[in-house]
């Protein structure tokens, strides 16, 4: 469509100029016209006049001639009013001969006379066109800011500007690069010397381009320091102070355009993260609070049962634990899922962490023979304490559950620069070859143990996805039959007297 | 005779109900509420020992009914929450509460917490230290006023014992156990990471950089010290 409308204005550019020719044409056969009057007049009406009267008339004429309509058509006036005169008035009448050097003066009174009229007419006429011209410009510059201020929000900023501006100063052809989307939008018809290459240079480089001679003009867009693109402007006429006022009313524009969509975007990611997570606390608020009166119920009804009953009741505590931690991890894994793993990251011992796991899970330790090796000078470890420690007791308690309650497990830590690797091993059946690229895929429980061991097949997961988003790895080994060894890796905090250890 | 007088709050009856029977059953005397506004104006009629109070409740909410009760009583406040980020129950301390129990608990437990949230540390006013004084740091254990660089800090009761016990014994590494039984009572001991969040939460009051303690300092494996500064 944009199309349409720089062919339409192309061909009202080719009218224009040949309507101007037709009325130049017309106004020389008005001149004439003026000059033959004055000499039918002064030969078949009022005859007896003396030249000079009649001179003076026709530098009447060619002087509102010179004024009115301009130099060409005084100049014709001119010679033709010398011709008429020289032939119809100055003696020998009828000749063109001219017998007196009176009649040079004539003449060039005549031809001085159009010159200067039509020229200091056309000096004030262009002046009095520049003001209006002024005054449009200020209109359409005051049309072009308020357009502005009211641009759609839908659609691309840079080429609302671009096609408001081909529009209130009817050009022929405007293109806006937009740099932040390194896209060109273009209204009307462009020159080819509009190029994108061009229109990229000038806004990166920061100078203005000009091609007087096709009247095109690219400048850049820059508010401040910020540069917000290029903006080229082919057939205008306009004067340069519109020029750059124009470029300023755009940068402004788009720059504050880009400002107001950045902050919509940051607001609507903050409440998409905050309605994820009222979700999940609604959630585990709703499954919560039935386990609670079950769990708080069946404890207190285990006081006072008779021992049959006391099996019963164990058992519904027990399985309100149960379903109590599948609610807790399956919300964890979720919260994780959404990207709410908000690290509250603090230089730790691994000593503590170590300590503070195994305290946690004192009761499920029973009597296991937990063995802990540490490799000297060990760093500490730069980490969210809380969710680094969840992930550890996740591996532990994977051992405690898939090994022998006889059999010693194995904590391990040392230095590897940039983290500490921690490692855990049990010394159960370990993990069969083909099982293990999956144990860490959500839900995926070991087919041999599925039925013997419970678990929700998500404590991997969650152990993994803590250890990812600090940076590390985890990963595992294990030999058939031989145990399995689970090992992570923790960034270390960055030391003063690193290497030398 | 009634073993004290504690004000549920809660916005589900089922929990409501259950809490009813086992605080009567061991012989307290209990008053309900359904909801945050209703508490307060129960609070002012009944004059409750204790409130168990749920956290996510529709309307007030259970941080601002605790903020409403502490600007006018130091009654122990036990809030019961589903959430298990100790930042969040850092929260809870932030708003004056005593102590939290995680959902879902055992009667047990639910006792437990009770009985060590009515129960003063048995070293307050009689013995230990009367007060402490460093460049940063001033303790007035009789008036219960503390000065942390230059401001005054309020601390709940509990964070006062605590912070009793471990200035009295300052320079020597307490170990969890010992901390716990001494200020919490005989049923605790085990809880070393509900030590801990009280523990961060007391640092975070009276320590200039929390994460770089100078007076409450961790003792791995063992502890926490309370580190008086060399002169």
């Amino acid at each position: 469509m944009a199309e349409e409308v720089g062919v339409d204005r192309e061909i009202a550019h080719k009218t224009m100029v040949s309507r101007n020719r037709i009325r130049t044409g017309a106004q020389i056969c008005g001149s004439l016209a003026i000059v033959a009057a004055i000499t039918v007049i002064y030969t078949r009406v009022v005859t007896n006049v003396n030249s000079t009267t009649i001179a003076l008339t026709f530098l009447l004429a060619i002087l509102g001639i010179a004024t009115r309509w301009g130099l060409l058509e005084a100049i014709v006036a001119s010679i033709g009013g010398m011709l008429c005169f020289n032939f119809f008035f100055l003696p020998p009448v009828g000749t063109f001969t001219i017998a007196d050097p009176q009649n040079w003066v004539a003449l060039f009174a005549f031809l001085v006379t159009a010159v200067v009229a039509s020229q200091l007419s056309t000096s004030v006429r262009k002046r009095a066109l520049e003001a209006t011209r002024r005054q449009q410009e200020m209109e359409r510059l005051y049309e072009l800011s308020r357009g502005l201020m009211l641009v759609d929000k839908g659609t691309p900023i840079a080429g609302q500007v671009s096609h408001r501006t081909a529009q209130v100063f009817d050009l022929r052809g405007v293109a806006i690069f937009d740099r932040r989307n390194n896209f060109v939008y273009r209204t009307g018809v462009t020159d080819d010397s509009v190029s994108d290459s061009r229109l990229r240079d000038v806004a990166i480089e920061r100078t203005t381009f000009r091609d007087a001679s096709a009247d095109v003009w690219i400048l850049p867009l820059n508010l401040g320091g910020e540069a917000a693109g290029s903006l080229a402007i082919c057939g205008s006429g306009i004067s340069e102070t519109a020029l750059h006022a124009i470029g300023n009313l755009a940068a402004i524009t788009m720059l504050r355009a880009h400002a107001e969509e950045a902050a919509n975007r940051m607001e609507a990611a903050r409440q998409n993260e905050a309605m994820k997570s009222m979700l999940l606390d609604a959630l585990a608020h709703e499954f919560k609070t039935p386990l609670t009166s079950i769990k708080a119920a069946a404890s207190s009804i285990l006081d006072e049962a008779p021992p049959a009953q006391k099996e019963l009741v164990t058992v519904i505590e027990e399985e309100t634990d149960r379903l109590d931690s599948l609610v807790t991890e399956t919300i964890r894994m979720a919260r994780i899922e959404a990207g709410e793993l908000h690290l509250q990251k603090g230089p730790e011992s691994v000593a503590e962490l170590i300590e503070s796991a195994l305290e946690k899970l004192r009761i499920l330790l029973e009597d296991r023979d937990v063995k802990i090796e540490f490799s000297p000078n060990l760093p500490e470890v730069f980490v969210d304490a809380e969710l680094a420690g969840l992930a550890l007791r996740q591996l532990l308690t994977n051992a405690l559950k898939y090994s022998n309650p006889d059999s010693p497990i194995c904590v391990r830590a040392s230095a590897e620069a940039p983290f500490v690797r921690i490692s855990v091993k049990d010394s159960g059946p370990g993990i069969p070859e083909k099982e293990r690229a999956h144990i860490f895929e959500r839900y995926y429980r070991v087919a041999e143990s599925a039925d013997r061991v419970p678990g929700t097949g998500m404590g991997l997961t969650i152990a993994r996805e803590i250890v990812l988003a600090h940076g590390g790895d985890m990963w595992v080994e294990s030999a058939s039959g031989q145990g399995a060894e689970f090992f992570f890796t923790l960034p270390a905090v960055k030391s003063n007297a690193e290497g030398s250890s | 005779m009634s073993a004290g007088k504690i004000l549920v709050v809660d916005d589900e009856p089922q929990i409501r109900r259950v809490m009813k029977v086992i605080l009567i059953g061991e012989q307290y005397e209990v008053v309900e509420a359904r909801s945050g506004e209703t508490a307060l104006v129960r609070f002012r009629e009944f004059l409750p020992d204790l409130v168990l109070l749920d956290l996510n409740m529709p309307g007030l909410g259970g941080l601002e009914t605790c903020r409403e009760i502490r600007e006018t009583s130091e009654v122990p406040i036990i809030i019961l929450t589903v959430r298990q980020e100790e930042q969040r129950k850092i929260e809870l301390l932030d708003a004056g509460a005593d102590d939290y129990i995680t959902k879902p608990f055992s009667k047990k437990e639910l006792l437990a917490r009770i009985r060590a949230a009515m129960r003063r540390s048995p070293l307050s006013m009689t013995s230990g230290p009367h007060s402490f004084i460093s460049e940063d740091l001033e303790i007035d254990f009789n008036a219960r006023k503390i000065r942390a660089g230059k401001k005054t800090v309020r601390l709940t009761p509990k964070e006062f014992d605590l912070l009793r016990y471990l200035v009295s014994q300052a320079g020597k590494p307490v170990p969890h156990r010992e901390l716990l039984q001494a200020v919490w009572g005989p049923d605790y001991g085990d809880q070393t990471d509900y030590l801990r969040v009280f523990i961060t939460h007391l640092r975070k009051k009276i320590e200039r950089n929390p994460a770089k303690p100078q007076y409450i300092l961790t003792e791995p494996w063992v502890g926490y010290r309370f580190n008086p500064p060399a002169k």
